[in-house]
């Protein structure tokens, strides 16, 4: 399958008008095989939320014509508690995307515009870098004592602070990324006509940089919002819960629920996919951060 | 009040003024990210609680004879050797038909990489539905063509466990490699290539010759970081299998979290985690050689 695609590199010239479109053909045949396989899993959960129990159970299975209820929707969010779940959620993703969007935009500005002795700017970089190295398994153990000696499992606060932390090192990097790109001239000028250095941060350089740093807040938000193994050790009890953990907490039970279970799944995949969408341009760029860079 | 930059006499406090920026986000790191580590080490090696805590090796001269552990050490690398292979042939397959332009490429582009975004809870509910044995919509399907599903029970046989919850990391994680790929395919210079067919080379030929050598530091970039990433696998196994049946899908993440917070032996845990962490690095420091290898030469 690797092989094929790169016929379409020769040039139809050599290959012939008809050897052209046959293989955009195959290609299209490959593109939406790919596309089935991406998408069927997906679309099947959301039928799964959106039918009766005896369609869930029809065999063979319904794809397509089954009578919409919203019951799963109803009995997850107003009898069951997962509407606490997702206020939850949102909270600790809300909050901890600011602390670090606001903490680490401002060590970035720093390592990104002023020679530290000692090249102490680039090392403190890519010591921040490493931080995010660590497996989560490795820090969770520790995290978990650390709250328990400090009373604050089962907390809001707890998850706010920890996912700051797992934030920070990414929002530095991306946004020192974002602040090299911009001439050094502009702050001068600004620092020219009265400006204070943060003064000329603000008024000059943040304005310039707000895709990248809306960008960058949307990750943020992406990570905080699928975290599991973290939230799962630190908050057990339904009033500090996040939405995965209550996911997986009715999922791993006895009798599985399969319609609450994708309903609830449903409303966790949505914010998602409508953030991943509107950050497509710097996908390449956070994901592949720091090893690009670095 | 003008102030020249390029002067030497700087303002004092344009000196203090990038620590005072950089500070907050040190302090963050080294009481969540560093200060967690030394706590970890400590509690490795020690045994016994509270007042009865002593020193010793206990925990990691454990490691070598636990059976548990190497057997999760082997899940893990089956798991990450496995899923890596396939993801990285996948995705670099799918970057090669969306390379040129294409009717539909950012339709197909955006689409594809929708696995990829979903949270690792929602992919793991997502393929219990699809895998349950009895009414799945994989077995659903196979049935309705005529093929018998009896044995075919996916995560809860411990023949097909590990199979399938490779299955959907490929799934999920395939996207991943397709876009960094993609992004490489695209950053190379169109020239070489031209120059090569101009030269009576063939598609293969090209593409073996003169695209692959040039795709080389995105391929080493994408398959560094989805190492790092199966090595710690935890999320999708969690939910779909919790490491079974039996210990058959248990990898490392599974049973350092099972030893840590159902048997509560945290100091065991932590030893075992430095092992994870241990073989992390050493894998990536691999990596990141041949990259440095490959920008000098």
């Amino acid at each position: 399958m690797n092989e094929t695609p790169n016929t379409n590199k020769a040039d139809p010239r050599r290959r012939g008008l008809a050897g052209a479109k046959m293989s955009r053909a195959f290609k299209y045949i490959l593109l939406g095989v790919a596309l089935l396989a991406a998408i069927a899993p997906v679309y099947w959960m959301v039928t799964i939320s959106l039918k009766t129990e005896v369609d869930q159970f029809a065999s063979p299975p319904r794809w397509f014509h089954f009578a919409p209820t919203l019951e799963h929707y109803y009995d997850a969010f107003f009898t069951r508690s997962f509407a606490k779940y997702l206020t939850t959620s949102l909270t600790v993703a809300g909050l901890s995307t600011i602390c670090a969007v606001t903490l680490g935009t401002l060590a970035a500005y720093g390592l990104a515009r002023f020679k530290l002795r000692g090249k102490l700017d680039q090392r403190l970089s890519l010591w921040i870098l490493s931080t995010r190295m660590f497996p989560p398994i490795v820090t969770a153990v520790p995290l978990f004592l650390m709250m328990r000696d400090l009373r604050l499992l089962n907390t809001i606060g707890s998850l706010v602070i920890v996912y700051t932390a797992l934030n920070l090192p990414f929002v530095v990097w991306m946004m020192r990324g974002f602040f090299r790109e911009l001439p050094r001239e502009l702050e001068e000028a600004a620092m020219v006509d009265g400006d204070s250095r943060l003064g000329a941060l603000f008024r000059v350089i943040l304005p310039l940089v707000t895709p990248g740093l809306a960008a960058t807040a949307v990750f943020c938000l992406i990570v905080s919002w699928n975290e599991f193994l973290l939230a799962l050790v630190m908050t057990q009890t339904d009033a500090s819960m996040t939405l995965p953990v209550g996911i997986a907490g009715r999922v791993t039970q006895y009798e599985i629920k399969w319609g609450v279970m994708s309903a609830a799944g449903v409303v966790a995949m949505f914010p998602i996919l409508a953030f991943a969408m509107a950050v497509q341009r710097y996908l390449v760029r956070g994901l592949s951060l720091g090893a690009v860079k670095g | 009040m003008i102030r020249n930059n390029k002067s030497p006499s700087r303002p004092r406090r344009e000196t203090a003024l990038p620590y005072l920026l950089i500070a907050p986000t040190v302090a963050v790191l080294l009481a969540l990210s560093i200060y967690p580590l030394f706590y970890a080490i400590r509690i490795s090696l020690q045994t016994g609680t509270g007042d009865a805590a002593r020193w010793s090796l206990a925990n990691f001269a454990r490691l070598a004879s636990d059976e548990f552990f190497l057997e999760a050490l082997a899940h893990t690398f089956i798991y990450a050797v496995v899923a890596l292979t396939f993801e990285f042939l996948l995705g670099l397959g799918l970057a090669v038909l969306l390379d040129r332009p294409l009717r539909g490429r950012a339709f197909f582009r955006s689409a594809l990489l929708i696995p990829m975004m979903l949270p690792p809870v929602v992919v793991g509910v997502v393929w219990r539905l699809m895998l349950n044995s009895d009414f799945g919509a994989v077995n659903g399907t196979l049935k309705s063509v005529g093929i018998n599903t009896e044995s075919l029970t996916w995560t809860a046989s411990p023949l097909l466990a590990l199979g399938s919850v490779i299955a959907v990391d490929i799934w999920q994680w395939t996207p991943f490699m397709f876009l960094v790929l993609l992004a490489g395919l695209q950053a190379i210079p169109q020239e070489p290539h031209e120059a090569a067919i101009v030269d009576g080379s063939s598609a293969w030929q090209t593409f073996r010759h003169v695209t692959l050598p040039l795709l080389k530091p995105a391929i080493l970039i994408a398959l560094l970081l989805r190492t790092m990433d199966l090595l710690r696998v935890f999320d999708q196994i969690f939910i779909l299998t919790e490491g079974g049946p039996g210990f058959s899908t248990e990898t490392v993440s599974l049973y350092i979290y099972r030893t840590a917070f159902r048997f509560f032996d945290f100091g065991y845990a932590a030893a075992m985690s430095f092992v994870l962490l241990l073989l992390t690095n050493v894998i990536s420091v691999g990596y990141i050689r041949l990259l440095q290898k490959q920008e000098t030469a």
